[in-house]
């Protein structure tokens, strides 16, 4: 397929074209990262400009390391989360990358919308590294890929997300990608953090997760944010935990050997128990190197080639 | 003199809506006929210039009032002040428009009623009325000095922008305010309901990832409000209602004769929240863009009279403040310059609405629950007009308008329908689409 | 094809009689198949080391093993071509450590391939050494490099276009001399 796109913002814009050949492109690059030397010439002289408004120290490595291997430079501008309305805005600051020159700018922002507001000012490529509660797209393609190389053609699968969905960025981009590929999409969690409106995602919703269960291939727990339960929106980790926590005992509902992914970091004994935890460590490593390929992959179909530089 | 040959008057005030000629001399209607001769009209004119347009084709109305606008003076210059603020309402068709109090500082004395005033009268273009803040400093809690600000020039009181939340204060206010014999004006938010909200919660704000706030923000006030106006006897106006619920609470508190009018922005009858794309901070307003449903029930509320009038909210920004992700832009439309064209264009013209309620809800509704002048054609009354002119179409640019702000969603869109003409006190202050 | 055919240089027989001797000069240069690594580059290389690999397994009834090289992501050029490369995997079924790893190629033209396929090569792994068969040279090195193995060594000019043709990818069989309809020589 001939790639288009200037930017990565979200999974819902996206084609199943798309998508299958952001995924083909990653499995070349895994297979680069598996090598002894893992370093490629393909973007001498290109420069990647990592701009996080909130700390993660997780995805920006990943990023700057798919950066690296594939040879370009990299500048990380950490911003302060507090300074919102304060100091500099967004806008001034991306007047300051565009007169740097930067190739692909990836962003991580606490605001819905500020990857597209970023996209639409600058001309170098925009990667959403997880705007606010809108999207963290990178995120979903490595979930996805992950979940292919375990279960292989994922149409017709069945993945149920546990948790903090209303909040979650992960939840919603996870829900986009995955429904396009073909898999059956399933929120559970307390009304409060899975309210009705988020049907309008094309998901299926069940306050009750043991009933969403049995079928599952994937179970994905959601990070539940501690300070929700102070907004009221919980009323203790006891009784969450009661109700959605995963534990070994709850996932033999599945009737499957299904597969627990977190997209981390995890508060153990809260939404997922000590040996479940285990089981989702035990993925990690793999996890990390398709963010990596993931993250390669996009890279360089924005910027690998003449016809999609912006003049 | 002017003689305004052949054209259609709609003045709900006198009941018409016809073909006429209207003579306008010293200020005032003179005179509104079938039809004058040229022998005739000069006779009337004694010997005073005369201009004669011709208004075939052309609509005639009493000035706009706008009984909700935000002009920002003192306090937020450079978001518009009074000068700007009533160029752009004259440019839009508004004679008369009504200042929020929620200024910095807030206009909780009668010394920033007259400052406000003044400053109206110093421009010299719509009349600038001001409304006086429920409480002082805007902090909920002890009322301002009503009477003393009335006899300074206020016409309302309203804490507009932040909703009164203690309900035994609002219940104050209604007693307090029939010394004035004004009507307090709610901005029917809860705070706790609406939180941290960006747009009204529902499937796009689910879709989008954007906090939403539920329509119980709004309607939860307006019932509260309602039955606190019934228990007192006073005078409310409830300010920017946007959802279904608050519409059928109005249309049973009117029933129950409940003293109580509402107004709606154009923009709620336009747009639905499923339209904000997730950078448009354009239609970042507050109470926020309802779903298809409510503006179904708030056009349908307008048409049968539950709700009374119609109000910009003209919320006037700065392009870097509305410039930012969607959650740190602020709320607000800046609308004095489009609001007419608009409802003409997306609610008229399709057949939603007539022109005639539209004016009567504009103009003659407004002056009768604030007690202003104006409103009327009336022979005799000041000369306070708009020639509204249908054909006329218009790309909505920066360069064009005079208000400080461009924080609307018509931008670089093209309009049909505007004033052409505007006079205050039968002085022309605004001709093809500039302000003089 | 971007020209008007001027000649055919090699029919289905010509190509078949080249590889053939390619497959016997790269079993005696090596003395033996012991340390061989056939490694075909994307794309005609694939099927032509392919066809090496069948051939030597007939005449010395051994299979050496055989491997598929993508280089777009080595390219010096991705930034000056148009249409935005495919990558494709890299598939080397062997440690190539220690051993005799022969890159298969269609065409030797500027050399640029066949450094980038270096480049390649060696992040992969540590061969002795590393040859190079083409079933064409057509000249014109930008780079100091030669090929091991020829079939057809065709000196052309720069408006000239050697279009190779297998039948596995394009469904013929032939080599062509083409001639550039615009003149616009990349
Ligand atoms: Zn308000």
């Amino acid at each position: 397929m001939k790639w288009q796109r200037k930017d990565i913002l979200a999974i819902e814009d996206m084609s199943v074209e798309e998508i299958r050949h952001i995924l083909h492109t990653a499995k070349v690059m895994k297979e680069i990262l598996m090598r002894p030397i893992k370093k490629l010439p393909t973007l001498k002289g290109k420069s990647v400009v990592n701009l996080f408004y909130e700390a993660s120290t997780r995805t920006r490595t990943s990023f700057e390391m798919a950066a690296k291997v594939l040879g370009a430079d990299t500048t990380s501008i950490a911003v302060a989360q507090s300074s919102v309305s304060k100091g500099e805005s967004l806008y001034d600051t991306a007047k300051t990358i565009q007169a740097m020159r930067a190739d692909v700018v990836i962003l991580r922002h606490p605001s819905s919308g500020s990857a597209k507001f970023l996209a639409d000012i600058l001309d170098p490529a925009v990667i959403n590294a997880g705007d606010g509660q809108h999207a963290h797209p990178t995120q979903a393609l490595l979930d996805i890929f992950t979940m292919q190389e375990n279960l292989g053609k994922l149409e017709g699968k069945n993945v149920v997300i546990v948790g903090d969905v209303l909040h979650s960025r992960v939840a919603r981009s996870n829900a986009w990608c995955l429904q396009k590929m073909g898999v059956n999409v399933t929120f559970a969690g307390p009304p409060t953090l899975v309210p009705v409106e988020m049907e309008g995602l094309g998901v299926k919703i069940t306050h009750d997760l043991d009933s969403a269960l049995p079928g599952a291939d994937i179970v994905m727990a959601l990070r539940l944010q501690l300070e929700r339960q102070k907004s009221g929106l919980f009323p203790s980790l006891r009784e969450y935990s009661h109700l959605y926590g995963l534990t070994t005992e709850r996932l033999k509902k599945t009737g499957k050997q299904s597969i627990v992914l977190h997209p981390g970091p995890m508060n153990r004994g809260v939404e997922i128990s000590d040996d479940v935890a285990n089981s989702v460590d035990a993925l990690i490593e793999r996890q990390v190197t398709n963010g990596v390929a993931i993250r390669m992959a996009l890279i360089y179909l924005l910027i690998g080639g003449s016809s999609n530089v912006v003049a | 003199m002017w003689w305004l040959k052949d054209v259609w008057v709609i003045d709900p005030s006198q009941k018409i809506s016809a073909s006429r000629d209207v003579l306008v001399k010293g200020g005032q209607v003179l005179e509104i006929s079938s039809s004058l001769t040229e022998k005739e009209v000069l006779e009337k004119a004694q010997g005073e210039s005369l201009e004669t347009i011709n208004g075939k084709g052309k609509f005639l109305f009493p000035g706009l009032i706008d009984v909700h606008t935000h002009l920002r003076e003192p306090g937020q210059e450079d978001k518009e002040d009074i000068l700007s603020g009533s160029r752009a309402a004259v440019r839009g068709g508004f004679t008369t428009i009504m200042a929020m109090a929620n200024t910095q500082p807030p206009i909780d004395n009668r010394a920033l009623i007259e400052f406000v005033c003044r400053q109206g009268e110093r421009a010299g273009y719509a009349h600038v009325l001001p409304i006086g803040t429920v409480t002082k400093g805007m902090l909920g809690s002890e009322l301002v000095e009503m009477a003393d600000m009335k006899e300074g020039g206020a016409v309302a009181f309203s804490d507009d922008g932040k909703n009164i939340q203690n309900s035994e204060v609002m219940r104050l206010a209604l007693e307090y305010a029939k010394l004035t014999g004004f009507p307090i004006i709610s901005h029917c938010e809860d705070k706790d309901l609406a939180g941290e909200g960006l747009m009204r919660r529902g499937v796009a704000s689910g879709r989008m990832g954007l906090r939403g706030i539920p329509a119980s923000a709004e309607s939860v006030i307006v019932a509260r409000d309602l039955i606190l106006a019934e228990e007192t006897g006073g005078k409310l106006h409830l300010a920017h209602i946007s959802t279904t619920e608050s519409v059928e609470l109005i249309r049973k508190a009117k029933a129950r004769g409940v003293d109580v009018t509402a107004e709606v922005n154009p923009h709620h009858l336009i747009f639905c929240d499923e339209e904000i794309g997730i950078t448009d901070t354009a239609l970042k307003v507050n109470p926020p863009l309802g779903s298809r449903g409510d503006r179904e029930a708030l056009i349908e509320g307008l048409r049968d009279g539950t709700i009374d009038m119609i109000a910009t909210d003209h919320a006037p920004h700065t392009q870097a403040e509305k410039a930012r992700p969607f959650a740190e832009a602020p709320f607000g439309i800046a609308s004095l310059e489009t609001a007419l064209s608009a409802v003409w264009q997306y609610l008229v013209l399709p057949g939603r609405l007539s022109l005639d309620r539209v004016i009567e809800a504009w103009s003659d509704t407004p002056a009768q629950r604030f007690g202003l002048p104006g409103g009327s054609l009336k022979p005799g009354t000041l000369a306070d007009m708009v020639l509204f002119d249908p054909d006329f179409s218009e790309v909505i640019e920066s360069a064009k308008l005079v208000s400080k702000a461009r924080n609307t969603p018509f931008l670089e869109k093209t309009m049909q329908g505007f004033p052409v003409m505007v006079w205050v006190e039968g002085r022309l202050v605004q001709r093809d689409r500039t302000v003089i | 094809m971007e020209g008007t055919i001027k000649s055919k240089i090699l029919d289905a027989d010509g190509i078949r009689r080249a590889v053939t001797r390619i497959a016997h000069e790269i079993v005696e240069k090596n003395k033996g198949t012991d340390k061989l690594v056939l490694v075909g580059i994307r794309r005609r290389g694939v099927p032509l080391a392919e066809r090496i690999q069948k051939y030597i397994e007939e005449f010395e009834g051994v299979k050496v093993p055989l491997g598929i090289l993508d280089i777009t992501l080595y390219r010096d050029d991705l930034s000056t071509i148009d249409i935005h490369p495919v990558v494709h995997e890299t598939d080397i079924p062997v440690s190539i450590e220690g051993k005799a790893v022969i890159l298969i190629d269609d065409v030797l033209y500027t050399g640029r391939t066949a450094r980038a396929a270096l480049d390649a090569t060696m992040d992969i792994g540590r061969p002795e050494r590393i040859q190079l068969a083409v079933l064409v040279d057509r000249g014109h090195r930008e780079l100091p490099i030669r090929a091991d193995y020829v079939g057809k060594n065709l000196p052309t000019s720069r408006r000239e276009v050697v279009a190779v043709r297998l039948k596995e990818v394009d469904g013929e069989e032939d080599i062509l001399l083409l001639e550039r309809d615009d003149i616009n020589i990349k």
